[in-house]
């Protein structure tokens, strides 16, 4: 039963690395080793099922699955990445301020996020994308003002936890000036475990924006997002259900090493294990 | 009882009004002028003077935080403008959609409750480490689909392998299974591991040594004790998960053609109702704050611990 220990030990780790790697490596090169042009349409050979020259079949407009899928894997990773990188950008500043200013500035500041994270997020995101329009660029925009809230909280609980050392007060006893401070002895204390939540969000993310992709307010056709694939093969459900599979699978097969990756490391930085009975 | 709920209400009256604003604001500050904007949309050929005067007419020439005000009393009145796309009243379009997505959100939740209560506590109780690896497993298995992918699968399976049910759906109650399903299983994987972790947390606690050392048996140890200490965090997540839900019937209600209230938010995507998309955020983040609030309504109710903790700290966070 060792597949299924997964979680339990370093092997869930792995199974993440290498999920994650693969995807990785796809991204990079598949374009350059795609077996046809993504976007080359052939509406003779439109909803083929599976052969030696489309492995994965075609589309309805008779593109090859397999090539847009490995083409499409860049833009959906570097969609959740790109808004990843967004919310870092506003949650660390504002985090950090936060804790190191304290007094009303806290307070305002924490104030704010509680209104955000007053309404579910992907509502906000849906919103958000109304107000912009519809399209992948709108929708990171979306996700990014949906996340950063809580992101910031954390930011802030890791960053009052780490002004607590004794080193810390220290080196502010020592007049340490406040951008060094923040890069020598918070920074280093606080991104470890940064990293480690957010790479379990990039679960999170890669999930809400190929639902957006799907709903059809995401990724715009003919952009070969795995969301937006999944939306165009739609009207034709009844008559080639194949089509939906290879993108959902390859959704859920990203989805599942992040978290994965994130679990794993989690577990290796905390010691403590469960008790069981 | 009372002093909580008006504490709470307190609390939460500056959340509220910034929900308001962010409302509010966000409309507002759309860039285009929505006077011209309308009348762009409706074809009409027209000078800067009817534009200025049409401006007047609306109150858009007024200072924006008066407008504000206005808007809010005009909110308190329920007059939430009108739809462009539709032409009738926001207030209207939301009976219309609104009953759909609470039946589906509420029976959702109590799906998920359930499921999740025999993941979690089969995953923490039981002593086969097999039994337990698999719904560690399959709880982040299971996390990991996308809800609308599941949808499809489900649809695929049932409507067209074994044609238990029309794709198009046939008006009837038995149109809400697949949905709820499909809706509940991701969050009750969730809501299973959390469980899971909870029970295994208490269990290493003291006081349930000593009542396995004392001999009583697992299931009353799992009625009496457990159960008591891990109610709280549950019943809080469950406020959250609430609003997860409503977020996620979005998608639900997408793939299986029901007309609730994400369907609605998102045909105004498509044709920037302003109007709706505004009134769908309030509602919808009025509803998970409603939510939110029973959540810790019964935790009061429940546990004096959470009572004197409050009462301690002077509402409850």
């Amino acid at each position: 039963m060792k597949i299924l220990s997964m979680r339990a030990t370093p092997l869930g780790l792995n199974a993440g690395i290498i999920l994650i790697g693969c995807l990785l490596l796809i991204a990079f090169f598949g374009e350059s080793f795609a077996p046809h042009d993504p976007n080359k349409m052939d509406l003779v050979r439109r909803l083929d099922g599976m052969s030696w020259t489309y492995p994965l079949g075609t589309d309805h407009l008779g593109r090859d699955v397999l090539s847009r899928l490995m083409s499409g894997t860049l833009l959906s990773l570097g969609a959740a990445i790109m808004t990843s990188m967004t919310i870092l950008f506003i949650a660390l500043p504002i985090g950090l301020i936060s804790a190191m200013i304290g007094g009303w500035v806290n307070h305002l500041l924490m104030r704010i996020t509680d209104i955000f994270l007053a309404f579910p997020m992907i509502i906000f995101s849906l919103v958000i994308i109304g107000f912009l329009g519809a399209s992948l660029n709108s929708a990171i925009i979306g996700v990014a003002l949906a996340w950063w809230p809580s992101l910031a909280r954390l930011v802030h609980t890791l960053t009052t936890d780490a002004l607590s050392k004794d080193f810390v007060l220290a080196s502010r006893q020592c007049g340490i000036s406040p951008l060094k401070l923040v890069i020598r002895h918070i920074l280093p204390q606080i991104l470890p475990p940064l990293f480690v939540i957010m790479s379990l969000e990039m679960a999170s993310i890669l999930l809400v924006l190929s639902s957006l992709s799907f709903l059809g307010i995401g990724a715009q056709p003919p952009e070969a997002e795995w969301g937006a694939m999944l939306n165009e093969a739609r009207p034709f459900f009844t008559e080639r259900p194949g089509l939906l599979l290879a993108p959902g699978l390859l959704i859920s097969l990203a989805v599942m090493g992040f978290n994965l990756l994130g679990e794993g490391i989690r577990h290796k930085l905390d010691n403590r294990s469960p008790f069981r009975w | 009882m009372r002093n909580f709920i008006l504490k709470r209400m307190a609390t939460a009256i500056p959340t509220l009004l910034g929900m308001s604003m962010l409302g509010f604001f966000m409309v507002a500050l759309t860039p285009g002028d929505p006077v011209e904007m309308e009348l762009r949309r409706l074809g009409v050929i027209f000078t800067p003077d009817q534009v200025a005067a049409l401006r007047q007419e609306y109150g858009l020439d007024q200072p924006i935080f008066k407008r504000y005000i206005d808007w809010l009393i005009r909110l308190f009145h329920l007059d939430m403008g009108q739809s462009i796309a539709s032409g009738r009243s926001v207030l209207e379009e939301f009976k219309t959609h609104l009953p759909l997505t609470l039946t589906l959100a509420s029976l959702s939740l109590a799906l998920s409750i359930l499921l999740s209560a025999l993941f979690g506590i089969t995953a923490a109780l039981t002593r086969s480490q097999t039994l337990g690896n698999f719904v560690q497993f399959f709880s982040i298995f299971l996390v990991s689909i996308p809800s609308f992918w599941l949808a499809l699968l489900l649809l695929f399976i049932f409507a067209l392998s074994l044609e238990w049910i029309s794709l198009l759906g046939s008006g009837a109650w038995y149109d809400l299974i697949l949905p709820v399903f499909a809706l509940s299983l991701g969050s009750a994987a969730t809501m299973g591991r959390l469980m899971r972790d909870r029970i295994l947390t208490v269990m290493s606690e003291d006081y349930i040594r000593l009542a396995i050392v004392k001999g009583l048996s697992p299931s009353l140890i799992l009625r009496r004790h457990i159960t008591k200490s891990i109610l709280p965090p549950l019943i809080t997540n469950w406020g959250v998960t609430f609003g997860a839900l409503l977020g996620g019937s979005l998608i639900v209600e997408n793939i299986f053609n029901l007309p609730g209230l994400g369907q609605m938010a998102l045909q105004a995507v498509f044709e920037r109702d302003f109007a709706i998309l505004q009134a769908y955020l309030l509602f919808m983040g009025l509803i998970f704050f409603a939510s939110n609030f029973i959540a810790d309504l019964l935790n009061y109710w429940l546990t004096p611990h959470f009572r004197e903790r409050t009462n301690s700290q002077g509402g409850a966070k």
